[in-house]
């Protein structure tokens, strides 16, 4: 079962690695080789990347024979998982790419560690938890999260904060 | 021999400060405490202490760094032990018979016993960095251009080769992928940008700080996030301080264990978990009690961790003498090395004589540390084990954010860091290694600049690359990897060697 998956997903990479080679090979080639400056042809910047991409290529090549006959997608994980995946992903880049830079850093920190805490251990816990005692935990941790990440990286190591 | 001594004395002396002492106590502790908590690895740990400590003086920050290391790796065997789970991957032999000493009642046994062979791999391994680290880099103040490149293409090699857990050929992608990361970004040699598709942050190439803590700390977050939490077992811990019999019971274990790891942390990026497989094996095949292995045997536990252990003194020989990492969290302290104005490679024991000695002094003492934490506060770690993740994974990734960014300011090597997370993580849930992919990254410069390097000495010709005699056994050795790595030539090779030697089975 998982083999298969791994198989299937096997060959996708390797479509993926094989497009990624010939792109790295081809911008390789295009790559200016400084004739102007009179530089050795041996020493052309494009040489090792070049070298890497037709690696690359081969590496896929070999890889999706390995897979060769891999069946249909199957499902790996249930969906609680892949649930509990997306949402950490989402949660963090919207904190990463979002919040930080539009909130003060504390309050975005904070803002993120409420919500972290409270989602993971109320709808998406694996054990059923007093939610009321959860959100007063989280609010603390976010509050004590916020504060002291901004004041040692602000004050003591006189960081900028984003 | 003398001024050797003389250099060591100064080496451990240095540190004999209160200062000193203060930054060991905290940063082992620390350490001791992320290597405990699974998801949290010794990379992980040294990599965001890097981002807290660049302001320190650069003796102090090492120290902590070197502490964190110490103590992560240490720290791994306590959820090995009490929950059946590997707090960092060096600790994954500890499990087996860690776990089954724990399911009988005799788990403050079985991280006291820990702790001593941890302490005692990693004395193996400082002798081994006091006495071969000078020889090295000596030997390696002949190597050229020509022995550089295969160097960095044996580093690459062997490390896709002994830590892909699939198949070799997705640690050599992963390889492949971590040096063309490293072709991003302005060349060594005709200051020429490559792949900067006009993003003028790309100019410098990608650093190897977010990048790390993207692979290790946020696809780590992920990974432990989507998987089902462990429940901690032993709740009461019986004695800890093991006996001296018998610790001295396993004393060839113990060298053999510290030899191997040791080695294993020499072959570059062949990291601490290897390490502990190796010595692992090793103790089974040699034991008279090999049938107790995997059931709560107490010399397959000592042989995990003085392998493991011994790896952070081993991977550092060719981190200081090469400039090469031995394992992923060593390519951290290697950045950080030069973060902090340490030159290492073949010049340091001319430049800087007494550094080799300084790292001996600073391992030391993280030795000492984690045997005083080990055997006093087995209760208080326990109840780490409990903080649920829920609550500290959140925490994690605040300082994974905020980490890269505070030693550039700029939001560039946080996208960096999310970029090799969600990548990171995608290759690891299909089974890619991540030590070569580090490695890549580290060793693309110097591979690239020492193949064009060696051609345009040679003027053009390739024959030195394969006819001088240390190119051509680090060539012949890597093109053996590769062959040996084939399928239908390891069967072959295989069953040639039992056709010869009919009596031996494949152990």
């Amino acid at each position: 079962m998982e083999s298969r998956g791994m198989a299937r997903a096997d060959l996708i990479t390797a479509a993926v690695l094989i497009a990624l080679g010939v792109a790295v090979v081809y911008g390789s080639w295009t790559m200016p080789r400084l004739e102007m400056r009179g530089i050795h042809p041996s020493s052309v910047p494009g040489l090792v990347p070049g070298v890497l991409g037709a690696l690359l290529v081969v590496c896929g090549v070999l890889l999706g024979a390995r897979s060769r006959g891999a069946g249909p997608a199957e499902r790996s994980g249930g969906s609680n998982e892949l649930w509990r995946l997306g949402v950490t992903t989402a949660i963090g880049l919207v904190y990463a790419l979002g919040l930080v830079g539009w909130l003060p850093f504390w309050l975005a920190t904070a803002v993120f560690v409420f919500v972290f805490v409270v989602v993971f251990e109320g709808p998406l816990g694996e054990t059923k938890t007093d939610l009321r005692r959860s959100a007063v935990v989280a609010l603390m941790l976010a509050v004590i999260t916020g504060g002291a990440v901004s004041y040692i990286f602000q004050e003591l190591f006189l960081v900028r904060l984003p | 021999m003398f001024e050797g001594l003389e250099l060591l004395g100064r080496g451990v002396g240095h540190f004999l400060t209160p200062i000193s002492i203060f930054n060991v106590a905290w940063a082992t502790l620390l350490g001791i405490v992320i290597g405990a908590l699974p998801g949290l690895t010794a990379t992980l740990g040294v990599a965001l202490l890097v981002t807290l400590t660049y302001k320190m003086a650069p003796d102090q920050a090492i120290l902590t760094l070197v502490c964190m290391y110490v103590g992560a790796i240490y720290g791994g065997s306590r959820s090995a032990i009490l929950l059946n789970i590997p707090g960092t991957p060096a600790s994954a032999a500890t499990t087996l018979d860690g776990y089954p000493l724990a399911l009988r009642g005799q788990a403050g046994y079985a991280m006291g016993i820990a702790t001593t062979s941890s302490a005692l791999g990693t004395m193996v391994g400082i002798v081994c960095l006091a006495i071969f680290a000078p020889l090295l880099a000596e030997l390696a103040l002949d190597f050229g251009s020509y022995e550089f490149f295969w160097l960095a293409v044996f580093g690459v090699v062997i490390s896709g080769q002994l830590t892909a857990t699939d198949t070799p050929l997705k640690g050599y992608i992963a390889g492949i992928l971590g040096l063309l990361a490293a072709m991003v970004g302005m060349e060594g040699i005709h200051a020429h940008q490559r792949f900067t598709f006009g993003i003028h942050q790309l100019g410098g190439g990608i650093d190897i700080i977010p990048a790390m803590v993207g692979a290790f700390g946020f696809a780590e977050i992920l990974t432990v996030m989507k998987n089902r939490s462990a429940v901690v077992i032993g709740s009461s811990i019986d004695r800890v301080v093991p006996r001296v019999a018998d610790v001295l019971k396993y004393w060839r274990t113990i060298i053999r264990s510290g030899v191997i790891g040791t080695f294993v942390g020499i072959i570059p990026g062949v990291g601490e978990d290897i390490g502990a497989w190796a010595s692992y094996a090793a103790a089974r095949r040699a034991s008279r009690e090999r049938e107790q292995f995997g059931k709560g045997s107490v010399e397959g536990l000592t042989a995990a961790e003085t392998g493991n252990s011994a790896v952070v003194p081993g991977a550092l020989i060719p981190a200081l003498t090469l400039a090469i990492p031995g394992s992923a969290p060593a390519a951290v302290l290697l950045a950080a090395l030069f973060i902090h104005g340490v030159r290492p490679g073949p010049m340091i024991m001319l430049e800087n004589p007494g550094f080799v000695y300084e790292m001996v002094g600073m391992l030391l003492l993280a030795t000492i540390a984690i045997t005083v934490y080990g055997l006093s506060l087995t209760r208080v770690l326990v109840k780490v084990l409990r903080i649920p993740r829920e609550r500290l994974m959140p925490v994690v990734f605040v300082l994974c954010v905020i980490g890269p960014y505070a030693i550039t300011q700029r939001m560039f090597d946080v996208y960096v860091m999310l970029f090799f997370g969600i990548v990171g993580f995608i290759l690891r849930e299909m089974k890619y290694p991540m030590a070569p992919l580090v490695l890549g990254i580290i060793l693309g410069d110097l591979l690239d600049t020492n193949l064009r390097r060696g051609l345009v000495v040679s003027d053009g010709d390739p024959s030195p690359f394969f006819t001088r005699p240390i190119s051509l056994l680090l060539f012949s050795v890597t093109a053996l990897t590769i062959i040996l790595s084939i399928p239908a030539v390891k069967n072959g090779a295989r069953r040639a060697f039992h056709h010869l030697l009919p009596g031996r089975s494949a152990g």
